[in-house]
């Protein structure tokens, strides 16, 4: 393959390869053995997440992952964590709108208590789920939401963004910390109900990654998880489908106490798995990824008009992936002028396409982060799993980067002239509600 | 532990149950030793070659602290660490930002009580390349003026957006209370709109002469190596570094008020009140040390650890309040001005408006509880387990490792520190640990910040008497 600039010779895979097994109950794992460092990363990906909720059971993946920390046949109420923590390990578990996933990184010798725990919560779990514990953790879990959303400012831009981007009704218009009345209104027959449509061995995807033995972790994997029933009760999410383009721009201006005015806009992208999702990833790498992209340039070089200038991608394989401008302005600098100038710097580069400086770099930065993401086994535990469970073969995980460095200026133009347009965005206006003294204060502090 | 035939009403599954198994072995793992050198310019290199780890990590260090920023300009040793890599002898501001990039890059600078970090990641094959703009960066700074003048402006855009984060606001009100008005510790490291707003290019390039040199930094340099001439990539580019050799700079000791009070950092209408208690203690060139880390973790480590047992798991106040110990800055014993150092050792978390009062009451009832009944053994076991058990977790990475070893440079100690504390930590019992916690956060000498909703919070604050309660704005 003509890749003249890769970092690397196998191009990210470092020479890894990963292995396939299916047990009968059809619980799929991947191993993938590395002994530089006797550490094995264990990670299960189930095939749930937010988009599975329903209307009025918003947030109800999430605060089922908690509860899956709290105990289950054999394991003591906080066990799971004291186990793992007490061998050496480390652990959490997260969940995101197409997934949940839970992860333990043990000390090599350690794997077998790992993989223990998780065919102990993912086959009995309900035989410790409480009352107790679900109104603990829905109170824990409304205190994450107020730490990580409402009591920040911009905290909640995410939420807003997507509920434009995804209309009422799509799954993938509420995000996954769901809202406090859904919160509260969840049962423990709910969460019941979930754990037996979702939590099953023939919904999920094991990978065991780092220094390993496969005959003998694949023994382990058959002894504890073998005998997990499998059932056929799952419900696929609402369908996700949407046009490619919003078409026609979605406007809402938020009034909050915020520290300065801030443009954010949220564009439709290609799915996730597709080569035009990676090349929209190399578009908004060149147009606002990091200190020599295109609108850094512009905005917080040149014009002097912004503090912070970027953009991010939410790849989604269920629905079009999410393209997240986010721009904060500088002094009394007005919106409009921003706006401006954003659209002339995405009309160019729609235009004209990138230069071969900028596709060099843009890809080297890609590169670089598809190294750092395979740098440790639990971060190539999580891709395998990924790749697994969104696009059946974990093996592109190995070959991801390679399908970046292969995509050409050619489609990163096309890609920004179909979507990077103003009628598929919806564009949220922070303007801050009143004058921000807070610099005073802290300077004075007088005010007893 | 449960059991499934407790449990007569739920559904029993029928999966085969296992007796937990015990864990095999240890495989034996030490943190890596790395190898010290220096460069004809008197540069000190500290390398270690780690297999597999195809992005290579590298920390220069500078002795550039803030301490040493002149007079009412607190903030311009961060407008120089951020103005190094706009612009240089041989690219300017951009086109140093694009090169840096075609190499897959990533270049940060900071500066913070020790001195100034820079740090670089890049691809190994690309090493070479990205030292030469690292050693331009570092070798001949062009600071521009229209460059500083634009990182002065965005400097004091910032500033706003750091005071309506309420963990750092806690924070800088913490440094606030906690130190002399005339330390500069006790005030922002990255400077007030006041004396932000006074630096130009010409405080920036004096900054640099004066503290910048290849005498007095050191680079770590951690990453698979293989195929890889470090020797030739460092003489063309680090390598080619010079300046003058400088007086050491003499370390002031810290000092602490830490009488026991409260101050609330008003929000109006606030959903969250943001907690940090603290104060400051020994830091690692203290034979406490290990004891330290290991009490405090029993009291606030994890999720599992004593506070958030009861202020997370039983209560549901928090999404996690968190026990830790960060070092400001430190010397060593054997340095001209003594052991100076010390650690923040602080308490911190957010809990909802409502549940503030009683939720600092829990904290300080587990506190009470800590010095009344000491550890169990049962808990030193586990956090010693974990301490030491996840080293080879933590130190997978090659960035993980360069971290650590620029930590231990910067606070003078031995290149071997982090090596042996996973020994000492095996060999503290838990009665040292007890006494460590309990010297660490004792009752009635913590200062108390809360960021939140005063209107809401005050009143049932004051109810628990751990100190007189001030109001200030937000």
């Amino acid at each position: 393959m003509p890749m003249g600039h890769t970092a690397t010779e196998q191009a990210g895979s470092g020479g890894l390869t990963a292995t396939e097994h299916r047990l009968a109950n059809g619980l799929r794992v991947v191993l993938s053995e590395d002994h530089l460092t006797p550490v094995a990363a264990v990670c299960l990906w189930y095939d749930v997440g937010s988009r599975h909720e329903v209307k009025g059971r918003t947030g109800l993946a999430h605060l089922f992952e908690h509860l899956m920390f709290q105990g289950s046949a054999q394991v003591s109420g906080n066990g799971h964590f004291e186990l793992v923590q007490g061998a050496g390990g480390s652990l959490n578990g997260t969940t995101s709108f197409e997934r949940t996933n839970y992860f333990e990184t043990m000390p090599a010798h350690e794997l077998e208590l790992a993989l223990w725990l998780e065919a102990d919560r993912m086959g009995s779990l309900l035989t410790a789920l409480d009352d107790e514990c679900l109104e603990n953790q829905r109170d824990v879990v409304k205190n994450e939401r107020r730490q990580r959303y409402d009591n920040v400012p911009y905290g909640t831009a995410f939420e807003k963004l997507t509920a434009m981007a995804y209309p009422e009704g799509h799954p993938y218009h509420h995000t996954p910390i769901g809202s406090m009345a859904d919160l509260d209104a969840a049962s423990l027959e709910d969460a019941r109900a979930f754990f037996r449509t979702y939590y099953a061995p023939n919904n999920a995807v094991l990978s065991v990654v780092g220094d390993i033995d496969p005959e003998q972790t694949l023994a382990w994997v058959e002894k504890y998880f073998g005998s997990i029933p499998s059932h056929d009760g799952k419900q696929p999410p609402r369908d996700g489908t949407l046009p490619d383009v919003i078409g026609g721009q979605l406007r809402e201006v938020v009034e909050e106490d915020v520290p300065s005015r801030a443009l954010m806009a949220a564009y439709r992208l290609p799915h996730d798995g597709t080569r035009e999702a990676d090349a929209a990833d190399l578009a908004l790498t060149v147009l606002g990824g990091g200190e020599s992209s295109r609108l850094y340039n512009r905005l917080v070089r040149r014009d002097r008009s912004a503090v912070a200038a970027g953009f991010g991608l939410l790849r989604l394989a269920g629905a079009p992936s999410l393209g997240w401008l986010d721009v904060k302005t500088s002094g009394g600098v007005e919106v409009p002028g921003i706006e401006r100038a954003v659209d002339e710097e995405l009309a160019r580069f729609a235009a004209e396409g990138p230069t071969p400086e900028e596709m060099e770099r843009a890809q080297a930065q890609l590169e670089r982060e598809w190294l750092d993401r395979l740098a440790t086994v639990s971060g190539r535990a999580d891709e395998l799993c990924r790749f697994a469970v969104l696009f059946g073969d974990p093996q592109l995980a190995l070959s991801a980067v390679r399908r970046v460095l292969d995509i050409t200026p050619e489609e990163v133009q096309a890609v920004a002239k179909a979507r990077l347009r103003p009628d598929n965005r919806a564009v949220l206006v922070y303007e801050p509600t009143e004058s921000n003294d807070a610099a005073d204060t802290e300077e004075g502090q007088a005010d007893q | 532990m449960s059991d499934a035939t407790t449990h007569a009403d739920t559904p029993v599954s029928t999966m085969d149950f296992h007796p937990q198994p015990r864990g095999g072995a240890p495989k034996p793992w030490a943190f890596p030793a790395p190898d010290r050198g220096q460069l004809p310019n008197g540069l000190t290199l500290l390398t270690s070659h780690r297999p597999g780890q195809q992005v290579v990590a590298v920390e220069i260090n500078l002795v550039a602290p803030l301490d040493a920023e002149p007079e009412g300009l607190d903030g311009v040793a961060t407008i120089m660490a951020r103005a190094l890599s706009e612009g240089t002898d041989k690219h300017d501001a951009e086109e140093f930002a694009a090169e840096l990039e075609r190499c897959g890059a990533t270049l940060d600078a900071h500066a913070d009580h020790p001195g100034v970090r820079v740090s670089l990641e890049v691809p190994a094959s690309r090493l070479h390349r990205a030292l030469g703009l690292l050693a331009d960066a570092l070798r001949a700074p062009a600071f521009p003026e229209s460059e500083v003048e634009r990182l002065v402006r965005n400097r004091l855009d910032e500033i706003p957006h750091e005071l309506a984060n309420p963990a750092r606001r806690a924070a800088m009100a913490l440094s606030k209370e906690l130190f002399p008005a005339t330390a500069r510790m006790s005030r922002p490291r990255q400077g007030t709109e006041e004396t932000v707003a006074r630096i130009d290019a010409a405080a920036v390039r004096g900054f640099y002469d004066t503290h910048v040199r290849p005498a007095t930094a050191t680079a770590v340099i951690v990453g698979d190596f293989t195929g890889v001439d470090l020797e030739a990539a460092l003489a063309d580019t680090l390598g080619a570094w010079s300046g003058s050799t400088a007086e050491p700079l003499k370390a002031s000791p810290i000092t602490a008020d830490d009488t026991g009070r409260v101050v609330i950092v008003d929000r109006p209408g606030a959903v969250q009140t943001q907690l940090l208690i603290g104060r400051v203690g020994a830091d690692r060139h203290d034979r406490v040390w290990p004891a330290q880390v290991l009490g405090t973790y029993c009291l606030g480590g994890t999720l599992t650890s004593r506070l958030d047992r009861v202020l997370r798991e039983e209560k549901g106040y928090t999404y996690g309040v968190r026990a830790f110990g960060q070092v400001l800055r430190s010397t060593a014993p054997g340095s001209p001005e003594g052991a100076t150092g010390a650690a923040l050792l602080a308490i911190s978390g957010s809990v909802d408006t409502a549940s503030t009062g009683p939720a600092l009451d829990d904290l300080w009832k587990v506190l009470r509880t800590l010095a009344a009944e000491g550890l169990t053994d049962d808990e030193r076991d586990v956090a010693v387990q974990n301490l030491v058990g996840v080293a080879p977790l933590k130190y997978e990475t090659a960035a993980a490792v360069a971290g650590t070893l620029a930590d231990q440079v910067e606070q003078q100690l031995p290149d071997d520190f982090q090596a042996q504390l996973y020994a000492r930590l095996a060999e503290t019992g838990t009665v040292e640990a007890t006494a460590a916690a309990v010297s660490a956060f004792p009752v009635d000498r913590l200062v108390t910040v809360l960021v939140g909703d005063a209107a809401q919070i005050a009143e049932p604050v004051k109810e628990l008497g751990i100190g007189e309660v001030t109001v200030v704005g937000g």
